[in-house]
């Protein structure tokens, strides 16, 4: 893995600024993420996690504040600037077009052509089936439209119309919220898989355990404000919980 | 008491009137249009202004733009400005009324121009529309058509033009269809008059009675040129008369090619000469029913009995094509364009 | 479950013969719908048309609707809103809708005639090639401009649409108003005319028509060959071949027989003798016959006669103009970046957005092509009227969005297909020209045309919910 020295940051998010008329939904967060990483971002409804991570998925505008990728500021204005950065998204309302089927949402935006650029859409199918057999091999109905599968079915096509692109840097907005334990586990084992293969992974979660289990940071928001970013390895369930509620953060953490 | 006052300063007033008459100068004569955005009312102002100035009174006017609460802001203003005599062109036949008992309250004389509205104190001036039906059901029969299949294209069903006309053509027709001379083959009324609509309805009609169409009674030019377009695809065009009226530029020009029988026109500026001569008249203090040519007219939409000076169109065919070149409403080269030469007497 | 070959529908037999089929052959239960309530109305048009006449009426069952003129004038008469509809199915399914389309028509076509008959008729003579030239790319440049501008307005300004082009509706109009002044505008050019299939010089005859009918035959053949090719290279379920032929089978039906009713409508006695005189044609000696469609000499006159000198039709130029605009939108609602877009943005707009999409752009887009659209509908509309009036259109917005909804395509967006809009189009003209051709009153053929509408929305409703 050719991954940069651990002194460059993939993402750094520098004194981020976002307000919604006159309300600091995000007041001067700052945070970044590591190849191969996985950064839970934690807080209460509210806390201002889901906007933060917009700013960097390019569907909010910043008020203030720098992005760096690989050491480099970017300008993301719209998620085709952060699209075409490698940053991908699976969205917490798992934004799927509802009329087209799974191959076409797993390609919507990017597309398939041939030499005529036209659709291929036998050849989106076909890379849809192959994608989706590694993920979810239960999944068979690729002829039908998004609005017609389970939620678990949803989240696996959104899940693989991130992977799909190699993504460099992913954000995963809830992805087990609407899952099943069995989809949950799924779900947990391609986070490690991806993360073998140097990906960097912002994960927002409201459920502490599977944090602790997945990530390797972990970013708490109070009011728009960071609490504070800890090592998971170094600080126990109730620290945590403690850093969400109070907005303290624990003394022994780096 | 107050009666004998009021009437005392009626009779004072038009005692000043008389006066003034003598010198027939100095009045002003209003107008209250109800819009610019129609071309022909452009050519009514020209007339009315004409005849108002010649007889040295001053001719002002308004524009109402379309709203039914302009025009009656408009006509408060020429109240205000004390005028003898204001026209209105209705924008709505009904909202307009309280505004001409403002009118006649303020001793003013009030002219229904063109557009009715059934007050009994105004003057109605305009064309006589059931006289258009007749019109187009006597130069069918003056042409040679009195028998066979008839195709009717009515205007919409929602406009009372389309009925008066309508009733004017059977007027003139009835004895024929009466003796089964003339049959109804097709009648229909058109959506707003619409000329591709009056096209579809004359293409199913030639459908209907495997072309046996012998005259087709349009009671528009518009529709006229989709019956026309209609006749056209079947080799028809030429051979089956067609009425229609308005004096279209592009009517006339199919009268002179021979695919239109007649277009009955209104000459506006006709209508405008009449209208102000009616106005410089009132405004000297003739007596309502004294102006030249006024009839009584009860014919509206509430029965309402009224003044009213009645113009009879023209019929314009290819024996009278002369007269709407030599009035300047079109020239030579647009109404004869395409014409073969010697066809036509007025394309010479 | 990919396996190579042919598919085994499993519960075949359970769910009936009729089922089997629609799986096999994957074909849209709604169109078939549509297609039936087509040739019900049609076939009651015709018993209805010919009761009282006996003998008289040409038609199938003995009536005046099923005959070659009819439903070739049936044809012309649905193209200005069928190609208008194929823009508009577009536009809803986007979520969108435009509701200036009629006064777009009568403004476009106004300034195309302004172009022919004012500006260029007088300054190069009548008849230069110019011309007809100038009116086509006038109405279709200021067809999209005009498009481009309600796009804008609804993507960039996030004016709704509905306001915009109401906004349209109503300014166009005038605009078409002031242009006209309030008269028709006419002779349109002669060559522009051949748009419009109202003379012989836009009517292909038989031949070419043939010619394209097996044009398209090998098309269809093509695409299912090709279809098929592709399943198999990607190792995806295969149609079964009885499904294929059938598919096949059905096109070349529709293709074909439309082919023949076109090229069976003879043209108008008084055109074959005008075009007979006018190229010295000699016309053959016969017995004269009323009924018959051609011409022959008997004792020195001109006659009707069943076997002399005739000439048929085949497809008018917008006929064709309409079949292609909808085979190209069909084409690209479905196979291109654009159309999946669309669909995407109808479906979720917000979706399509964080998807990357530049949902104004298409939005944009959509409009303009609406807008070009309108300006090819307008020079049909004027070309066949042979003149243009502020009238001409109006209220078509209409008909052009009912015949969309009436085809399928829902207005909450997202659905919606373009042969079913064009259907919709087609059933829609059927009823209009049938009842005239009964001579029905004008008020209740709106009346018949507002119920069809109400009801075919609300069967529609019935089968998604039953589908769900």
């Amino acid at each position: 893995m050719d991954a940069p020295a651990k002194d460059a940051p993939l993402v750094e998010l520098r004194n981020i600024s976002v307000s919604f008329g006159g309300i600091k939904a995000v007041d001067d967060v700052t945070v970044d993420l590591y190849p191969g990483e996985v950064v839970g971002l934690l807080g209460h409804n509210g806390a201002g996690k889901s906007t933060l991570i917009k700013v960097l998925s390019g569907a909010y505008r910043r008020d203030a504040g720098q992005i760096f990728i690989n050491g480099k500021e970017v300008h993301i204005n719209n998620p085709r600037d952060a699209k075409n950065l490698g940053i991908e998204t699976i969205y917490q309302a798992l934004a799927l077009a509802d009329n087209v089927d799974a191959a076409a949402n797993l390609y919507l935006g990017r597309e398939l052509k041939t030499s005529w650029g036209l659709l291929d859409d036998a050849a989106m199918e076909a890379e849809a089936r192959r994608v989706m057999g590694r993920l979810n091999p239960n999944f068979k109905r690729f002829k039908e439209p998004a609005k017609s599968l389970s939620g678990g079915q949803r989240q696996s096509v959104a899940i693989a119309r991130a992977i799909l692109f190699n993504a460099k840097i992913l954000i995963m907005d809830e992805p087990t919220a609407a899952l099943g334990p069995q989809e949950t586990q799924m779900v947990a084992e391609l986070i490690h898989e991806l993360k073998r293969q140097g990906l960097g992974i912002f994960l927002i979660d409201h459920d502490i355990h599977s944090v602790m289990k997945l990530c390797d940071r972990a970013s708490v928001m109070k009011n728009g404000q960071l609490v504070g970013t800890v090592n998971v390895g170094e600080v126990s369930d109730d620290d945590i919980l403690g850093m969400i509620i109070l907005g303290k953060k624990p003394a022994k953490a780096a | 008491m107050f009666k004998t006052i009021l009437l005392a300063s009626v009779a004072v007033a038009s005692l000043f009137t008389a006066a003034d008459s003598a010198f027939a100068k100095g009045k002003t004569i209003a107008v209250s249009w109800k819009t610019f955005q129609e071309e022909r009312w452009k050519t009514d102002e020209a007339a009315i202004k004409a005849v108002v100035e010649a007889a040295g009174d001053k001719y002002i006017s308004t524009d109402a733009q379309g709203s039914a609460q302009k025009q009656a802001a408009d006509i408060d203003s020429l109240i205000s400005q004390k005028v003898d005599v204001i026209m209105v062109v209705a924008f709505d036949s009904d909202a307009i009324l309280p505004s001409i008992k403002a009118i006649n309250d303020a001793g003013i004389k009030a002219i229904a121009y063109d557009v009715q509205f059934e007050d009994p104190n105004a003057l109605y001036i305009t064309f006589d529309n059931v006289g258009v039906g007749r019109l187009m059901g006597k130069t069918m029969l003056a042409s040679g058509k009195k028998a066979g299949n008839f195709a009717f294209i009515k205007g919409d069903k929602g406009d009372p033009n389309a009925t008066f006309l309508f009733q004017g053509i059977t007027e003139v027709l009835k004895p024929q269809m009466d003796a089964g001379k003339i049959k109804v083959a097709c009648e229909t009324f058109t959506d707003g008059w619409k000329p591709d609509g009056a096209q579809k309805e004359m293409e199913q009609c030639l459908t209907a009675n495997n072309n046996k169409i012998d005259a087709v009674i349009s009671e528009n030019d518009g529709m006229a040129s989709g019956v026309v377009a209609a006749l056209t695809a079947q080799g028809l065009a030429g051979q089956v008369p067609v009425t229609g009226q308005d004096g279209d530029k592009a009517a006339l020009n199919r009268v002179a090619l021979g695919t239109q029988l007649v277009s009955v026109w209104k000459d506006s500026r006709a209508l405008g000469k009449v209208a102000a001569e009616a106005a410089v008249a009132l405004a000297d203090g003739t007596k309502i029913d004294k102006v030249k040519g006024v009839t009584k007219f009860a014919n509206g939409k509430n029965k309402v009995e009224m003044n009213a000076i009645l113009l009879t169109p023209d019929p314009i065919t290819k024996a009278n094509l002369d007269d709407v070149i030599k009035a300047g409403w079109i020239t030579k080269a647009e109404a004869c364009a395409g014409v073969k030469a010697g066809t036509v007497a007025a394309c010479k | 479950m990919a396996t190579e070959g042919e598919t085994k529908p499993e519960p075949a037999r359970r769910e009936g013969l009729f089922r089997t089929f629609l799986n096999a052959t994957e074909l849209d239960i709604r169109i078939l719908g549509m297609v039936g309530a087509l040739l019900v109305i049609w076939c009651g048009f015709d018993i209805y048309s010919g009761i009282g006449r006996e003998g008289e009426g040409t038609g199938l069952l003995g009536g005046f609707f099923l005959t070659p003129r009819n439903l070739w004038t049936l044809l012309v008469q649905t193209t200005p809103i069928a190609v208008m509809t194929t823009g508009m199915v577009l536009v809803i399914v986007m979520r969108q809708i435009d509701l200036s389309v009629g006064s777009m028509l009568s403004m476009l076509a106004v300034t195309g005639a302004v172009v022919q008959v004012f500006i260029l008729g007088p300054s190069l003579g009548v008849g230069h090639p110019v011309i007809w030239v100038a009116g086509v790319v006038t109405c279709l440049v200021a067809g999209t401009l005009v498009g481009i501008f309600n796009g804008v307005l609804t993507a960039y300004l996030q004016i709704p649409a509905f306001i915009v082009t109401l906004g349209g509706l109503i300014a166009y109009s005038g605009i078409a108003f002031l242009l006209a002044s309030g008269v028709t505008i006419a002779p349109m050019d002669k060559t522009f005319d051949v748009f419009g299939g109202g003379i012989p010089e836009s009517w292909i005859g038989p031949f070419w028509s043939w010619m394209l009918g097996a044009a398209a035959c090998a098309l269809i053949i093509y695409a299912l060959y090709n279809g098929r090719q592709k399943r198999r290279k990607f190792k995806f379920p295969l149609r079964p071949m009885w499904a294929e032929v059938t598919l096949g089978a059905i096109g070349a039906v529709a293709v074909l027989g439309t082919t023949w009713v076109v090229n069976s409508y003879p043209w108008p006695f008084n055109l074959i003798k005008q075009y007979a005189e006018a190229n010295n044609v000699t016309i053959p000696d016969g017995v004269e016959n009323t009924d018959g469609n051609a011409i022959c000499m008997s004792a020195g006159d001109v006659v009707r006669c069943t076997d002399g000198l005739i000439y048929y039709t085949g497809y008018a130029v917008p006929v064709l103009i309409a079949l292609v605009v909808g085979a190209a939108m069909t084409f690209l609602s479905s196979r291109t970046k654009f159309g999946r877009y669309i669909f995407a943005i109808g479906g979720n707009p917000e979706a399509a957005e964080l998807a990357g999409i530049n949902t104004k752009w298409v939005t944009v887009k959509v409009f303009a092509l609406m807008g070009f659209l309108v300006g090819l509908s307008s020079i049909i509309a004027s070309a066949r009227l042979d003149a243009a009036t502020n009238a001409l259109g109006q209220s078509n917005e209409l008909y052009v969005i009912a015949a969309a909804v009436i085809g399928g395509t829902s207005l909450a967006g997202g659905v919606g297909t373009v042969y079913g809009a064009i259907l919709g189009a087609l059933t829609m003209q059927s009823i209009q020209s049938g009842m005239q051709l009964l001579n029905l009153p004008a008020a209740f053929q709106n009346i018949v045309v507002g119920t069809v509408l109400v009801i075919a929305v609300f069967v529609d409703q019935l089968y998604r919910r039953r589908v769900k």
